[in-house]
């Protein structure tokens, strides 16, 4: 990240003597991560091991080479899944970015009643996950629900339904996310634009958004991070059906491990997922520059 | 120089949204007009939110035998709230006590790991400051539910297993990266101006800390704490594996008192949805002025 | 991850986790003072049992309480504690557990293949020859039922709840307005199908999105069409049993009856869990359900009226030209205690599993509206909530020459729900009958 050095630099020049005084030393940094490293880098560093071995969950794990994972390559479900996985994400992407770009900049704005909304807003973020996947499975019922048609007997309505559960949950987040980001835009761009003569709608596109770039970035990357790992709606909404129509490659993951007690398999899942997220995530932060550690009035 | 003064630059708008006291303008601050289309859609939105709680309460304040034998959507015709009693008399004071345990336990920690790391990724920047803030950037893609297994080898070794903290220690962990994110990017928008002058007056890093970059960032540490409480709030699978009897149990795992292998008592399920989402709510409610209010001041121009 | 001798991790299990153990030193201390360590299989002295955490536990609670006092128990030196385990994950939750330290000294299980690992790890103490030495529970159980959950020919499990057989229940006000009797053949199942179609009623409620409610239409048909030995043969892993005609023939037929909207046109996201089929059941709009006996509890707490006087019920028909005895059954046989191989105190456990064969604990599960699969359970039930209801499952079950225990239980999780997914294929129209067999010939 040269951008990352250049503006160290240029930041460090002014006031160099200050700077290095006034800076804690990164040991500050050692108990986070030595604490994440033990309860979430160690166990995946095992879960890799995991898929090197044939494990059921009683004996010893059995190393067996590359078998997960020739096995997972040759898996029929893998191209479906991955496929599934995909379009699911950015479905989620598309759903949640704009709903929840609008709303959090609607938000951003002062008026009482816009106040009190987003606070009821946020009201679906405060459920778990399952309590959310029950209690729509129940408004799905073909007889009794809100929407009586075989939502959940088709692909697309079973995917749609995935798309917007999963939406209807995480959305004050990423709201939330949007509104504090739009509040940060300095008034003057926009008074500078009205001045030019530019609506609503063009301030919208060339300064809101625009200023946005990090936050949207942020958000995206939970997003997609999020979607990857998405799981317990689908198990309790469609069990990866019908057929599999709806079995993404998390659902895949936890049938593997929880259902059918393959860790092995289950950890080889595992770990492409955590690559392929990460991989993911590291391109959008190098391609938006998020990364770097300047100061971004506009970020979040 | 006071720390008030450096908390509010001049022209900082006030979180609680009172007029800012700058020069008298043309037209009215752009956060303050009316935008009837956006405001259609946000009613639609509305109704999108409020159509499904609306039907969790209903179907909650109804008795089991007429849950889902109509529409969901009519009110009630003989409210009751004998689900409500069935949850609360089925551990409900024990369960919630357990859950505010973990939720602040989990909240302490993050914030206490999170903020000097965020700290150090932001200011000090060398090397091993970097590294440290890839490995959260990286850990956001960790699945709980991929490391499970061997977490609960962990835990078991540890001597942690049912106990309350075999459920505080990994979410936490996991709570952490979004966490992190969140922080930095709240951090780094505090003006290098105002840490030269803190300097200059010979402010250690630590005083800088405590009197300049928490008070700038208690947007991002309102978001850190409502997001890590909730995740604390809500986690299902660490209970479900790190715990197994009545002491430490929790509420989510309270909720499956009323699945049963062939049926599901949905109007208990949901009533215990609800009593369990009312006290997350109420600290929202207090928090969401420094929530919202407090990633304002965050920019400071 | 642990081996059978002791309580000792592999070593392997750490393997490149070095920095665990050391941060481990450091974590340990002081981190352990928030509760009680680990239970399970430890002193002896307390006896840990899981039990599926559902609304039944009052009973193996009271039998619980009722052995904890006993002479046995003191004899044995120590107490039972049960351990109410969340229903739905259940299973996750033994296997995580029953590789730890933390493992239970009994739990329960479905038999079959819910404890075939366990048995293959050396995990299950074997009962057969303790049953054979005991009069109490040699002669305890309905032979047929304590065959069921068998592995190869030994008993691992005691039975401890209701049996719970697969029943086809109609709706006698609807029967009664269209002049309908209760199916004995298939082709009289067909017709009724034609007559309630005209009617513009559903002819059969169908939970099709929990997956496990389309099992049993294929589990009583190739009964029916091949007889209990061609799942026999299937359950003790020939997956070329797959390929026997009388499961192609039976896949055909649900084809049928799904083509022909025998269950209506939106049975695949209809759910029993939630309760949808019973409410379209109960409400008249479907006129039959086959569906656990467990089917009539279920109505009793939602619409008790229907429960009461209009809920009928009847064996499942023959198909002509099968080869299966009509007085087969399918289902749950019932619910099964193990013993977990490594207890510290196999008397208090065996003590345990002697109380529930008594008449107090059948007592009870007749009480809460269950079935007891003991011997002695036949003049209990005129105490029933339903003795009618009850005495026909007693009937049906010690009658039956075969009782095939469901499928996904017989298989195990792993194959289960592989199985699962294809069955939901096949009803869903989105594979073929022989696309099916073929499935499942490669499930492994």
């Amino acid at each position: 990240m040269t951008s990352t050095v250049q503006k160290t630099r240029t930041v460090g020049r002014g006031s160099r003597k200050a700077s290095r005084v006034g800076r804690p030393h990164a040991v500050w940094a050692l108990p986070a991560v030595l604490f994440f490293t033990f309860f979430a880098v160690v166990p995946m560093g095992l879960a890799l091991y995991l898929s090197f071995t044939s494990w059921d969950g009683l004996g010893d794990p059995r190393p067996v080479g590359l078998d997960n994972w020739t096995k997972l390559l040759d898996d029929p479900r893998l191209t479906q899944s991955l496929t599934l996985t995909v379009v699911l994400t950015a479905a989620s992407w598309a759903f949640q970015t704009v709903v929840a770009l609008l709303l959090g900049v609607w938000a951003a704005g002062r008026q009482r009643n816009r106040a009190v909304l987003s606070a009821i807003f946020f009201v679906p973020f405060l459920l778990s996950s399952t309590a959310i996947a029950i209690l729509f499975y129940a408004l799905l019922d073909p007889n009794f629900g809100i929407i009586q048609a075989d939502t959940l007997g088709s692909q697309s309505g079973a995917f749609l339904a995935i798309v917007f559960v999963g939406g209807w949950q995480f959305m004050p987040f990423h709201t939330l996310i949007y509104q504090g980001g739009a509040r940060q835009i300095p008034e003057v761009l926009y008074q500078a634009a009205a001045i030019d003569g530019a609506g609503r709608y063009r301030q919208f596109f060339s300064i809101t958004l625009p200023q946005l770039r990090h936050t949207i970035t942020t958000s995206t990357v939970l997003i997609v991070v999020g979607s990857l790992t998405y799981f317990e709606t689908v198990l309790i909404l469609t069990k990866g059906g019908p057929g599999t129509d709806t079995a993404i490659l998390p659902y895949l993951m936890y049938e593997a491990g929880f259902k059918q007690y393959d860790f092995g398999y289950a950890s080889a899942i595992a770990t492409f997922l955590v690559v392929a997220a990460t991989g993911l995530s590291l391109v959008l932060v190098r391609l938006t520059g998020f990364g770097s550690m300047r100061s971004t009035r506009e970020g979040m | 120089m006071s720390h008030d003064t450096l908390a509010r630059p001049a022209g900082t708008r006030r979180p609680d949204g009172g007029q800012p006291p700058a020069a008298p303008r043309l037209r009215r601050h752009w956060t303050r007009r009316a935008n009837p289309v956006a405001g259609l859609g946000a009613f639609l939105w509305l109704i999108v939110v409020l159509v499904p709680i609306y039907a969790m309460v209903s179907a909650s304040l109804t008795s089991a035998d007429k849950a889902l034998t109509g529409n969901p959507l009519k009110p009630p015709t003989d409210p009751t709230l004998d689900n409500y009693n069935t949850v609360l008399n089925s551990g409900f004071g024990h369960l919630l006590t357990n859950t505010v345990i973990v939720a602040v336990a989990v909240v302490g920690i993050v914030l206490a790991l999170s903020v000097p790391l965020a700290y150090v990724a932001v200011r000090t920047r060398d090397r091993w400051s970097n590294a440290a803030f890839r490995l959260f950037l990286l850990g956001v893609a960790i699945p709980a539910q991929a490391v499970v297994v061997p977490l609960y080898l962990l835990i078991a070794k540890l001597d942690l297993y049912d106990t309350l903290l075999a459920v505080i220690l990994p979410t936490a962990a996991f709570a952490m990266p979004v966490s992190v994110l969140v922080l930095v990017g709240s951090l780094r928008d505090v003006s290098e101006d105002l840490y030269e002058a803190m300097a200059l007056d010979g402010a250690s890093p630590a005083r800088m800390l405590f009197q300049l970059t928490i008070p700038l960032a208690k947007g991002g540490i309102s978001t850190v704490v409502i997001y890590s409480a909730l995740q604390a709030w809500n986690g299902f699978l660490f209970p479900l594996i790190f715990t197994q009897s009545d002491g430490p149990r929790v509420l989510t795992l309270g909720l499956f008192n009323f699945v049963s292998q062939f049926g599901v008592n949905i109007p208990a399920v949901l009533a215990s949805v609800v009593l369990s989402g009312i006290p997350i709510f109420a600290v929202y409610l207090v928090a969401r002025r420094a929530l919202v209010g407090g990633l304002m001041g965050v920019g400071g121009k | 991850m642990e081996s059978n001798r002791g309580r000792t991790f592999s070593r392997r299990w750490f393997l490149g986790a070095g920095t665990a153990s050391l941060a481990t030193a450091g974590l340990g201390a002081g981190l352990t003072a928030c509760g009680s360590g680990s239970s399970g299989a430890g002193d002896g002295k307390t006896v840990t049992a899981f039990v599926y955490g559902d609304d039944a536990v009052k009973v193996q609670q009271a039998a619980v309480d009722r052995y904890n006092k006993s002479a046995a128990a003191k004899k044995a030196g120590g107490t039972i504690k049960l351990q109410k385990v969340p229903g739905s994950d259940y299973s996750p939750k033994l296997r995580t557990a029953m590789g730890s330290p933390s493992a239970p000294d009994v739990f329960f299980n479905w038999g079959g293949g819910s404890i075939r690992t366990y048995e293959e790890a050396g995990k299950l103490v074997d009962l057969t020859d303790i049953i054979a030495d005991d009069p109490v529970l040699k002669s305890g159980f309905l032979p047929s039922v304590l065959a069921a959950g068998d592995l190869k020919g030994r008993h691992y499990g005691i039975p401890m709840r209701g049996m719970q057989p697969v029943i086809l229940f109609y709706n006698k006000s609807v029967f009664t307005e269209h002049k309908l009797q209760p199916p004995t053949t298939w082709d009289q199942l067909l017709d009724i199908n034609a007559k309630l179609k005209k009617a513009k009623i559903t002819p059969f409620a169908l939970g099709g999105s929990d997956l496990w409610p389309n099992l049993m239409w294929l589990e009583y048909l190739v009964d029916r069409i091949g007889g209990p030995e061609v799942f026999k043969r299937i359950q003790d892993g020939d997956s070329e049993g797959w390929g026997d005609p009388a499961v192609l023939k039976a896949a055909e037929l649900v084809r049928q009856l799904v083509d022909d909207g025998a269950f209506g046109s939106k049975f695949t996201s209809v759910s029993y869990v939630n309760g949808g089929a019973p409410a379209v059941f109960a409400k008249g709009k479907a006129a039959m359900h086959l569906m656990g006996s467990w089917e009539y509890s279920t109505q009793l707490g939602k619409f008790p009226d229907f429960a009461k006087s209009n809920l009928g019920w009847a064996a499942f028909p023959t198909v002509e030209g099968g080869t299966g005895d009509v007085r087969n059954v399918v289902g749950n046989p019932t619910n099964y205690w193990s013993i977990n191989a490594r207890t510290k105190n196999k008397d208090l456990a065996i003590g345990f599993l002697k109380e529930c064969a008594s008449e107090a604990y059948a007592r009870d599960l007749v009480a809460n509206g269950d079935v007891p699969t003991t011997s002695n359970a036949k003049k209990l039930l005129a105490s029933a909530p339903n003795p009618e209801y009850a005495a026909f499952q007693y009937d049906l079950v010690e009658k039956a020459p075969a009782f095939t225990l469901s499928w996904d239980q017989a298989l195990g999780d792993a194959l289960g729900t592989k199985m699962h997914t294809e069955i939901g294929k096949l009803f869903a129209g989105k594979s073929s009958p022989s696309e099916f067999v073929t499935a499942c010939k490669g499930l492994k």
